[in-house]
């Protein structure tokens, strides 16, 4: 690999991790599909590589969140033996798979998250739900206003079957599946949104480190492309906390629903 | 736990990317192994001194070395979890971090037979 390919590869990983952190969904799902149509890798080392930046950028904004006292440790731990199961049997099964087969899945995923991403869109109720204690019970300091946000923790056994499938597709397909595990643990279990958020950022570098090293022994992960999307993404993803921070706008959600459709389709014609 | 996850990310980062440097300053083009190598053959490359050479199998070392810490941060940070819930004497929280530390560690050993 030459100079302007690790420099291609880095600005394609930035690109990635920043509009996966502007979104709230991750740089893998904009980074597979930019390896496999743009820069032509088979796709099981795309996934590969998805996996390793998914690491890096969960761990970084993981690190974040715990010191900012809002993740559920105790219930990002038990959702972990779910997800870890399920990532384990995920990236057994890739490997056994075609790339073809892959790609088809890959392009599936793309657009139920397009679908998820349009139901956020949707104004969030206020968290009215009354914490009524128990093991899982929690508590956080919301950081836009300023109020302790008490919750109690329900229904798990749903929300450890939905981990259990999202560490699945995580390992499957090399996303960090948070798209899933945010909206089960708000919808399901009740926990506020920004305390699922974070818990399930907790929860995704396990659920990738799960996969990871069955797709190293499969000779599927290329050090230099790992390396240059790696720390391309990680950069993205700081980058895209600062623009952030900056930006708010349903149009752009719009417009990158629209992407990932199109970006879908040519995934299902490669 | 925060600290252990930031000490992961920023040393494989700063591995990774000198591994980088050092293979675009190559005239030639990137030896790739035949195959990959395991985490005890990455110790003996690291111990022979392959790092103080600007080969390119140096620079493929060092990328690896640094993908593997990345891929151990996060059982690193299970490992941390399980002693703080040993701190506080939640036994039930320390059996289910063993669990995910033993499921994690399994496929780790699995995977490089």
């Amino acid at each position: 690999m030459s100079l302007p390919s690790f420099l291609l590869l880095i600005l394609g990983g930035c690109v990635a991790g920043t509009l996966g952190t502007l979104l709230g969904i991750g740089g893998g799902l904009f980074l597979i599909p930019f390896l496999v149509l743009v820069i032509g890798i088979p796709i099981h080392q795309a996934i590969a590589t998805s996996i390793i930046a998914v690491i890096a950028t969960s761990s970084t904004g993981a690190s974040i969140y715990l010191e900012r006292g809002i993740v559920n440790i105790r219930l990002g731990m038990l959702l972990e033996v779910a997800t870890v199961i399920g990532a384990i049997a995920g990236g057994l099964t890739a490997n056994v798979l075609s790339g073809a087969l892959l790609t088809k899945f890959f392009a599936t995923i793309m657009l139920i998250t397009a679908m998820l991403m349009v139901q956020r869109l949707r104004k969030e109720p206020a968290h009215n739900r009354v914490a009524h204690g128990g093991l899982f019970a929690s508590s956080f300091i919301d950081d836009a206003t300023g109020q302790t946000i008490q919750y109690s923790v329900e229904k798990i056994p749903g929300t450890m079957f939905v981990s259990l499938l999202a560490g699945n597709i995580s390992g499957l397909l090399g996303i960090g599946g948070g798209a899933f595990k945010v909206p089960a643990m708000h919808l399901l279990s009740g926990v506020p949104i920004k305390a699922a958020t974070a818990t399930s950022n907790f929860m995704i570098g396990v659920t990738a480190a799960a996969s990871a090293f069955i797709y190293f022994s499969h000779g599927h992960l290329n050090p230099a492309l790992a390396s240059s999307a790696t720390l391309g993404v990680l950069g993205g993803s700081i980058a895209g906390t600062q623009i952030g921070k900056r930006l708010h706008s349903h149009v752009l959600v719009w417009i990158f629903v629209v992407f990932l459709l199109i970006i879908s389709i040519q995934m299902y014609l490669k | 736990m925060s600290r252990v996850l930031r000490f992961g990310v920023t040393l494989s980062s700063l591995l990774m990317a000198a591994g980088l440097l050092i293979a675009s300053l190559q005239s030639a083009p990137l030896p790739m192994p035949e195959r990959n190598p395991t985490l005890g053959e990455l110790i003996r490359q690291l111990g022979s001194g392959q790092l103080l050479g600007t080969s390119g199998s140096s620079a493929i070392t060092l990328m690896f070395a640094g993908l593997v810490l990345l891929m151990l941060t996060p059982s690193l940070r299970v490992i941390t979890t399980l002693v703080v819930f040993r701190a506080e004497k939640d036994w039930k929280f320390v059996g289910i971090a063993t669990l995910v530390f033993l499921l994690l560690a399994g496929q780790v050993v699995y995977s490089l037979r």
